[in-house]
């Protein structure tokens, strides 16, 4: 049977109130919209024209500015290696973090809860503290300048909100599922990557994104650990238009626009996983 | 027999948590500890010299200018927290509720709310400088709507600049609680919510009876990373306002009087590492705890299914 | 065949070590680091024109985010290698944390030549500690007033020669519509530019730096307290809500020539000149109470080149930095950044701007704040930048931030403590 929301038939004040909040959400999808826009614009535009009217429409489609950064500036070496060093991460953040995630929810152990404030603890503070530190033990394990250097830290700045988010999801999952499981002969292995992982995908699709995001926009490491032009990754190649005194606001703008691609698609592709229908009967 | 499967279990223990651990002992928990040590050194800029045991904290909570800083900025943190609870969460709660439950438009809505996140900070802090400065696109909304008396300098006036910052940044992740709230609300077994409208159960029944109590543990996570985002606020502000809290360290949060007090500002100081460390310190140790007590609070209310 | 193909080889080979010699081993490497990401193609062609002459040197530049710069350098300089050989090094207090930290290598020996820099250009990289020297001085950097000629001629008016002269300009361009000043206050540092370009001319006139080095005035001298007054009675002209303007906000709409007047850096000008060609703009230094009164800019020594103590290749890291102190180099900052450059005997008249800039030299002040007190916290800069963001909005009286920054001075600097 349908058990949705439905307008019709509700009282009065239901539909006041589901009026009310259609407004607000179609506000804000303007407001999500415009931004988006107005960035993409931005990049057909010159610096001078960025400057005196943000708003306006561009006065050709002239994709000059793409041409310059792809080709001249090398962003699609950029580009490629922003991939790699970030899809390279996601995979170790998901399944360390989902192991991990899985190790705390689904057993229980004295120390649990340490364990769990131990990952915790790798998002109490911004990794920016602890930069001269790790900088010599990056430069201690001699990776240092290699993508691996940036690579590591990305996956441990990925884990903790990983394991955090997940091993709360993981935490509903109904002790019978895996004692049946348990009852056909699966093992801990298995349970995890046969049971728990299926059931959780909506969760994964989530944790990934929103690591993904920042470890994609993340300037600062590659910065740090990276001199090596072909190593450099695309937001380093972005903060290079950030002068001390000056911007150059349509290159930047252009950067922005070819950076938030790949998280668009990534995101699109994700949400299958955690919207409704879906996924539906992995639970009931 | 017993003991061979207590190793065993205890083996697959370790086999799912030390190579996550590992990492994040290596790349963050050590560089971490060790600069939080620092906090109990004397430095000569930036060459550690003698043991000063807490004079870095005395001087912190005891001294002009660093007790007044630190008070304010921690104000801040606090408006940081209660505003994203208020709004972001109860807004996010709400709408994970609605998309779940399948409003008209959710679909849509699902696809749309996330793209915020997507965005690089520069993009966000450079955009939204655009609309809020004194002639941007806000102030002209409000003077063609009439309501020219409202306008404001968003960013730049000390009485409402914090609140504008973390409204941006509600712009920018409301739609992560809405997504976790839809899933775990998703999760929710329909036998559940079908039972309660055979009987008639009202909306807000429905939701706070059956809904709330079983997502509890997705409550846990959203408040605690709440918490740890408010103290840590770092970014947005820097991105927006500037390292050092401008004006006169009306946005001021603990996170940039760390950054500058650490590793000096550009333009206006000079680092100081020992005391710089002794506020990540705090810092840290205020977020432990105040997560830890609501990680542990939440646990007694969830419900086992 | 093959064997001819394998002496022609063979020979190509020998020929072309003739050709080189000893390129392929010798040539040392040597890391460069600034944070002017604006300014990397202008390196990169004076690293071509250093590289001609010096074959055995190769200079790789790297361009840092000025804001992470200095996070990015103490991380690399305190582990020693990963770190650059040469490296552009902030002045006065941004240098003496680097200087005393031991990070970079005393030039006075190696290099005579730094003797004949001037002693306020050599100031910005001069160690407090030890009186060394520890960098190259590139360029010095003048606060004063910029306007929109365009905007003058249409309104008849002509660069002031005193306050009320200044005020009336002023005055004039608000009534014709224009956005009278540029300058906003969102950010400190805006308050402080404005301070040094606009009002040195009430304080800098007599010696007063020179006594509140000493201790012998403070900050609640009444020259002072009025000169703080001064920028406070400029909020009239300056834009709506001017404590929500931006540093962005202020270039772009002097650049766009919808404001008549900027106070800033003459650090701006390249910027003006490349954003908007057709910008036709002057400067002059705001002028004091009457005519009489010398007009004066607040100067400070900005930016300079540095050999990182930690450098296994120091020759050739000394010989690069060599290079950016020649006549040569120094041409080409004028020619090129349109900046004052701090190398002597450097030819200005290829620049008019520049030219122009250095006559306002002439009578000049160091910029407070920056020059005499960031040395340790709380700096003069960090209490003037905030408190006078609450004089700007009316929340302070220009007594009440003089205070501030006196007392906050006061905490750790001796001449204030007596």
């Amino acid at each position: 049977m349908n058990t949705g929301m439905r307008f019709k038939g509700a009282g009065l004040g239901k539909k006041v109130f589901l009026a009310v909040m259609q407004l607000v959400m179609i506000g804000y999808v303007i407001l999500i919209v415009y931004p988006l826009f107005n960035m993409i614009i931005s990049s057909f535009k010159t610096t001078k024209d960025i400057m005196q009217k943000p708003f306006a429409l561009p006065v050709e489609l002239d994709f000059s500015n793409y041409v310059y950064i792809w080709v001249d500036k090398g962003f699609g070496r950029y580009f490629l290696n922003s991939l790699l060093f970030t899809g390279t991460a996601m995979v170790f953040v998901v399944l360390l973090g989902s192991m991990a995630a899985y190790g705390i929810s689904r057993y229980s152990f004295r120390g649990n809860t340490l364990v769990y404030m131990f990952f915790l603890s790798g998002i109490m503070l911004p990794l920016k503290a602890a930069i001269i530190p790790l900088f010599q033990i990056v430069k201690g394990l001699g990776v240092m300048d290699t993508p691996l250097s940036v690579i590591f830290i990305f996956i441990a700045m990925g884990l903790p909100s990983t394991v955090f988010i997940l091993s709360g999801f993981m935490k509903t999952i109904p002790a019978a599922l895996e004692q049946a499981a348990r009852i056909d002969g699966c093992n801990d292995l298995r349970i995890y990557s046969q049971i728990v992982m299926p059931i959780t995908a909506p969760s994964i699709a989530l944790v990934t994104i929103y690591n993904a995001v920042p470890i994609w926009n993340d300037f600062f490491f590659p910065m740090v650990f990276i001199q090596s032009d072909r190593f450099k990754t695309l937001p380093v190649g972005l903060s290079s238009f950030i002068g001390q005194h000056s911007t150059k606001w349509n290159l930047l703008f252009t950067g922005l626009s070819i950076a938030i691609v790949p998280m668009l698609v990534l995101y699109l592709f994700m949400s299958k996983y955690f919207i409704k229908g879906m996924t539906a009967g992995a639970v009931k | 027999m017993i003991n061979r499967r207590k190793l065993e279990r205890a083996g697959w223990i370790a086999f799912f948590i030390l190579p996550g651990a590992l990492i994040v002992f290596t790349f963050i928990i050590l560089p971490l500890f060790i600069s939080l040590f620092n906090s109990f050194f004397n430095w000569n800029q930036l060459i550690r010299t003698d043991f000063a045991g807490l004079d870095n904290f005395k001087k912190l909570f005891g001294g002009y200018p660093y007790r007044e800083r630190f008070t304010n900025a921690l104000g801040n943190n606090v408006k940081w927290f209660v505003v994203t609870m208020l709004v972001q969460n109860t807004l996010g709660l709400l709408f994970g509720y609605l998309l779940s439950r399948g409003i008209a438009g959710a679909k849509v809505y699902q696809r749309l709310f996330f793209i915020p996140v997507l965005f690089s900070i520069i993009a966000v802090g450079y955009l939204w400088g655009l609309y809020l400065r004194p002639n941007g696109m806000v102030n002209s909304l409000l003077e063609s709507m009439g309501l020219g008396g409202f306008k404001r300098a968003w960013l730049g006036d000390g009485d409402i600049a914090t609140y504008t910052i973390i409204l941006v940044n509600i712009w920018r992740w409301v739609g992560f609680p809405t997504l976790v709230f839809m899933s775990a609300i998703d999760n929710v077994p329909v036998e559940c919510t079908e039972a309660a409208v055979l009987d008639g159960t009202n909306e807000w029944q429905l939701f706070s009876k059956i809904v709330l109590p079983l997502i509890v543990p997705s409550i846990t996570i959203i408040v605690v990373l709440t918490i740890i985002g408010s103290l840590n606020v770092f970014e947005q502000v820097y991105t927006m306002a500037g390292l050092d809290g401008p004006p006169n360290y009306a946005t001021d949060t603990i996170g940039t009087l760390f950054y500058r007090t650490a590793f000096g500002s550009v333009d206006s100081g000079a680092p100081e590492i020992g005391i710089g460390s002794a506020i990540a310190v705090v810092i840290y140790v205020m977020t432990f705890f105040v997560s830890l007590g609501s990680i542990v609070l939440t646990k007694s209310k969830e419900v086992e299914l | 065949m093959k064997r001819l193909l394998g002496i022609a080889l063979a020979l190509s080979m020998a020929l072309t070590l003739l050709a080189l010699p000893a390129f392929a081993d010798e040539v040392t490497e040597i890391q460069f680091w600034t944070w002017r990401p604006e300014d990397v193609d202008f390196y990169d062609s004076v690293i071509a024109d250093f590289e001609a002459a010096n074959p055995d040197i190769k200079v790789t530049q790297n361009a840092i985010k000025n804001t992470e710069y200095n996070t990015i350098l103490s991380a690399a300089l305190a582990a020693g290698d990963g770190a650059p050989d040469v490296f552009m090094s902030r002045a006065y207090g941004g240098l003496q944390t680097f200087a005393d930290s031991g990070y970079m290598l005393a030039l006075d020996e190696l290099m005579p030549e730094l003797a004949d820099f001037s002693d306020a250009t050599r100031g910005g990289a001069t160690s407090i500690t030890d009186g060394k020297v520890y960098g190259v001085p590139a360029v010095s950097q003048t606060m004063l007033c910029f306007y929109n000629k365009k905007v003058y001629e249409e309104l008849g008016l002509s660069v002031p020669a005193t306050w009320d002269e200044f005020i009336a300009n002023l005055e004039a361009c608000k009534a014709a519509g224009y956005e009278a000043l540029a300058n906003g206050t969102k950010e400190g540092w805006c308050c402080e530019f404005l301070f040094g370009g606009a009002c040195a001319s009430f304080y800098g006139g007599n010696d007063f730096y020179d006594r509140v080095i000493t201790g012998e005035t403070t900050f609640m001298d009444p020259v002072f307290v009025n000169a703080v007054q001064k920028m406070k009675d400029l909020t009239p002209y300056m834009p709506d809500m001017f404590e929500g303007v931006a540093y962005t906000d202020m270039q772009s709409s002097f650049i766009n020539e919808m404001s008549a007047h900027f106070v800033g850096g003459s650090y701006e000008a390249a910027y003006f000149s490349a954003e908007n060609p057709e910008l036709e703009y002057g400067i002059f230094a705001v002028p004091g109470e009457t005519a009489e009164d010398p007009a004066i800019v607040s100067v400070y020594a900005d930016m300079n080149f540095s050999i990182a103590a930690s450098s296994k290749k120091q020759d050739a890291a000394l010989r690069f930095v060599k290079y950016l102190a020649t006549p040569e180099f120094g041409d080409r900052i004028v020619s090129e950044l349109a900046m004052v450059s701090s190398v002597p005997g450097v030819d200005v008249a290829s620049n008019p701007f520049i030219a122009d800039v250095l006559e306002l030299q002439e009578n000049a002040t160091p910029y407070i704040f920056l020059v005499g007190f960031r040395y340790s916290q709380p700096t003069g800069s960090s209490l003037f930048q905030s408190a006078a963001q609450s004089l700007m909005v009316g929340e302070a009286t220009a007594e009440e931030t003089c205070q501030i920054v006196q007392d906050g001075i006061a905490t750790y600097y001796e001449p204030f403590q007596k």
